[in-house]
C-alpha cells in the first residue's frame, strides 16, 4: 500500500519505520511534517495514496483542518484517513468522525502495544479493495 | 182742661204714638238686623268649627299615618307625643314613661345637638340634623332628623316637632367603605410595587412607590400621560398589547419597558396592565402594577457575563488540560519506544543492572502516564457534562470485575443486591473502579475480600466498599481525599484517585469518609442523593 504518513514528531516517524520493517511488511510509507506539507504532496504527486495515517497535534496546520480540507476535496475526500493520536479528548473524536474517517486509534504508552496495533490496522487495511487513482 | 191744653195733649199724644212706633220700628229693624247677624254668626260659627274638626282629623290622620317615626317635644327634650313608628324605633313610650330626647344622644354629639336646638329656636327649622343616639334596647342608632318649632296663638313657640329617619345601615356601610378605603389606601400607599390607575392613558392616581420611583410629587403625576413618562421605543408594544386588550383579546399583559425619570435618567420596569370594567362592562380604567428592575437586570446581564467567562475559562481549562496532557503524553512515548528499542538493540552489550534500568526508565514512564490520564480524568469531572441514565450499579460493578487486575487471592462480592440509579455511568464507573481498585491493592492478606453493600438512608443511598487489607492510619483519613496525596508507596498510586472519588460525589451531593484499622482493613463509606 502506498501510507501518508501526516506526523510532526521524529520518533514517531521512527516507531513506524521499524515497525513496517521489524514486520517486514511492504508498504511504501510517504512522510509529511503536518496538514500543509501533506496536502502540497497530495496536489502534486501523481500518484494519490492508499491511505493516510494521520496525527492530530501538529504545528502549523492541525490534522483536524487538514481533515476538513481533504474532505472537502471532491476528489481527495475518497481516501481512507485514520487517526492516529495521544488526545482522548472526546470532542476530537467526535469532531473527527463528523468530518468522515475511516478509523481513530490512540497512541499506546508501549512501543510493543504500538506495534501490535500498527499491524492490525496495515493488515486490515491490506485485506481491503482499495481506492485506485 | 181748656181746649187748648187737650188739643196740645192730644197733639202730644200723638207725636208719642208716633214716637214710639218708629221706635218700635227700628227696634223690629235693629232686631230683625241682629237676629239676621247672629244667624251668620251661627253659620259661620258651624262652619269654622266644621273646618276645625275636618283639620284636626286630618292631622290626626297624618300624625298616625306617618310611617316614619314622628315626634312632638317641648322645648326641654320632654316627648309630648310619637307615633307608634316612634315607639317602636326608640323602644319607649311617652305615655308609659316620660321621655327626655336628650338622654339618647351619644355624649359625642351632645355638644352638636345643643347648637342645634340653638338654631332650631332662631330660624324656627332645622334640617339633616344627624346624631348617634342609644336606643332601649341598648343597641345605638344613627338617625337623621327634620325638624320644626310649633307656635301658640301668641307667635310663641311651645314645641318642636320631627321626623325621624333611621340612618344606621347607610351609616355603617359609609363607615365601612371609608374603612376599606384606608385599608386599601394602606396597601397601595405601603405597596413596594409602581401601582398606577389611569383613563385613556392619563393618570388619574399614582401610589407613592411609583411617584419615588420616577422622582416625582404624587401631585405632579396627576393628568399626565404615560407616554409622557414611557421611553419612545417602548411606546409602539404598548399600544399594541393595549388594543388587544381592549378587544377582549386579552386580559392583562406584561410588558417590561423604560420609564423616564424627573431626573431624565431612565429606569427599567416590568409593567402589568390590566383594565378594570364598570358594571356596565365599559372598558374604565387601567391598572398598572410596575416593578423596577433596573438593578436586577443589570445583576442579569452581571451573571449571564459571570457565566459566559466561567464557561469560556472551564473551557479553556479542559481545553488545557487536553493539550498539556497530550504535550506531556507524547514525549513519554517517544522516551519509552526508545527504551524498547535501547533494550532490544543492544542486549547483546547491556549487562543485567543496564537491563534493570531501562526496566526502571519503563516503570517511570508507566507511573507518569497513570499521572497524566488520571489530572485529565479530575479536571473532566464537571456537572456540565453529566447525564442522567439509570445506572444498574450490579452490572457496573460486574464490568469493573473485568476491567481491573484482581488477583486470585482477593473476591469481590455484592453483600445485597445494589440498586439501580439516576446517575451518569461513566462517573459511577470512575467511583466505584477507584475504590474497588485501591481495596484490592491494599491488600496484603493470604485470602483477600472486598465486600461492597448498599443502605437505603430515604434521601440518599450509603454505600460502603470493605477490604481487609494493610489499614489507614487515622492522620491521613482527610489528607487522602486530596490531590496528588497519596499513602501508597507503590509505584501505581498517582495520589488522584481518591479525589476523582470524592469530586463525584460532590457532583452527586453526597459525602464520603472511612473507618479503618491499620493491619486490619479499611471501609470506606459514601452516601449519593437519590
Amino acid at each position: 500500500m502506498n501510507i501518508l504518513f501526516i506526523e510532526d514528531d521524529a520518533i514517531e516517524t521512527m516507531k513506524l519505520q521499524r515497525t513496517v520493517s521489524k514486520l517486514q511488511l511492504k508498504h511504501h510509507i510517504t512522510e509529511a511534517k503536518n496538514g500543509e506539507q501533506a496536502l502540497e504532496i497530495l496536489h502534486s504527486t501523481k500518484q494519490l495514496p492508499d491511505i493516510i495515517l494521520l496525527d492530530l497535534n501538529m504545528p502549523r496546520m492541525s490534522g483536524i483542518e487538514f481533515l476538513g480540507i481533504l474532505k472537502a476535496n471532491e476528489t481527495l475526500k475518497y481516501l481512507p484517513t485514520i487517526i492516529l493520536t495521544t488526545s482522548e479528548n472526546r470532542a476530537d473524536l467526535l469532531e473527527c468522525y463528523r468530518i468522515g474517517i475511516a478509523g481513530y486509534v490512540i497512541k499506546p504508552l508501549k512501543y510493543e502495544d504500538y506495534e501490535q496495533k500498527l499491524q492490525r490496522i496495515l493488515e486490515y487495511w491490506d485485506i481491503n479493495e482499495l481506492v485506485k487513482a | 182742661m181748656d181746649s187748648k191744653e187737650v188739643i196740645l195733649l192730644k197733639k202730644a199724644l200723638e207725636r208719642q204714638k208716633k214716637a214710639r212706633l218708629q221706635a218700635e220700628k227700628i227696634l223690629e229693624e235693629k232686631s230683625k238686623e241682629l237676629y239676621d247677624v247672629t244667624r251668620h254668626l251661627k253659620e259661620a260659627n258651624n262652619t269654622l268649627e266644621n273646618l276645625l274638626s275636618e283639620k284636626t282629623s286630618e292631622l290626626d290622620g297624618v300624625f298616625i299615618n306617618i310611617i316614619d317615626p314622628y315626634v312632638v317635644m317641648d322645648l326641654h327634650f320632654n316627648v309630648i307625643n310619637m307615633n307608634s313608628s316612634a315607639k317602636e324605633f326608640l323602644g319607649y313610650d311617652h305615655a308609659v314613661e316620660p321621655l327626655n330626647l336628650s338622654g339618647l344622644v351619644h355624649e359625642d354629639y351632645v355638644q352638636y345637638t345643643m347648637e342645634s336646638m340653638k338654631s332650631l329656636m332662631e330660624v324656627g327649622t332645622l334640617k339633616n340634623y344627624r346624631a348617634r343616639i342609644t336606643v332601649k334596647d341598648g343597641s345605638e342608632k344613627y338617625v337623621q332628623i327634620n325638624s320644626s318649632l310649633i307656635y301658640d296663638h301668641d307667635r310663641k313657640p311651645i314645641a318642636a316637632q320631627g321626623i325621624i329617619r333611621d340612618i344606621t345601615q347607610e351609616t355603617e356601610i359609609k363607615q365601612l367603605l371609608a374603612e376599606q378605603k384606608k385599608q386599601l389606601d394602606i396597601i397601595v400607599e405601603n405597596s413596594p410595587l409602581g401601582i398606577v390607575l389611569a383613563v385613556d392613558g392619563k393618570i388619574i392616581k399614582a401610589n407613592k412607590a411609583f411617584a419615588d420611583l420616577l422622582g416625582y410629587t404624587e401631585g405632579e403625576l396627576r393628568q399626565t400621560s404615560v407616554k409622557d413618562i414611557s421611553a419612545p421605543e417602548d411606546v409602539e408594544a404598548s399600544l399594541r398589547l393595549m388594543k388587544k386588550m381592549d378587544s377582549g383579546e386579552l386580559d392583562r399583559f406584561s410588558i417590561v419597558k423604560k420609564y423616564f425619570q424627573k431626573s431624565g435618567s431612565t429606569i427599567l420596569a416590568k409593567t402589568t396592565v390590566s383594565t378594570v370594567s364598570d358594571s356596565d362592562g365599559n372598558v374604565g380604567y387601567q391598572v398598572a402594577l410596575v416593578e423596577d428592575i433596573t438593578k436586577q437586570k443589570e445583576l442579569e446581564l452581571q451573571k449571564e457575563k459571570l457565566l459566559a467567562e466561567l464557561e469560556a475559562s472551564n473551557q479553556g481549562l479542559q481545553e488545557y488540560a487536553h493539550i498539556v496532557s497530550h504535550d506531556l503524553k507524547s514525549p513519554l512515548r517517544s522516551i519509552s519506544a526508545l527504551a524498547t528499542w535501547l533494550a532490544e538493540d543492544y542486549k547483546d552489550v547491556l549487562d543485567d543492572n543496564g537491563i534493570f534500568n531501562l526496566q526502571q526508565i519503563q516503570d517511570k514512564i508507566e507511573g507518569m502516564d497513570g499521572l497524566i490520564n488520571g489530572i485529565l480524568k479530575y479536571s473532566s469531572i464537571s456537572a456540565d457534562n453529566l447525564e442522567n441514565d439509570s445506572v444498574d450499579l450490579n452490572t457496573v460493578i460486574n464490568e469493573i470485575r473485568e476491567i481491573i487486575f484482581v488477583p486470585e487471592h482477593v473476591r469481590i462480592v455484592i453483600m445485597n443486591p445494589l440498586p439501580t440509579i439516576k446517575a451518569d455511568k461513566t462517573k459511577m464507573h470512575q467511583l466505584f473502579q477507584n475504590l474497588i481498585s485501591n481495596a484490592v491493592v491494599n491488600i496484603d492478606k493470604k485470602e483477600g475480600l472486598v465486600a461492597i453493600d448498599r443502605k437505603d438512608c430515604k434521601t440518599h443511598w450509603q454505600f460502603s466498599i470493605q477490604d481487609n487489607g494493610v489499614g489507614i492510619p487515622e492522620e491521613y483519613h482527610e489528607k487522602i481525599f486530596k490531590i496528588f496525596q497519596s499513602m501508597g508507596e507503590g509505584e501505581r498510586s498517582t495520589g488522584i484517585g481518591l479525589s476523582i472519588v470524592k469530586k463525584i460525589i460532590d457532583l452527586y451531593q453526597g459525602k464520603v469518609w472511612l473507618e479503618s484499622t491499620p493491619g486490619e482493613g479499611t471501609t470506606f463509606y459514601f452516601k449519593l442523593k437519590k
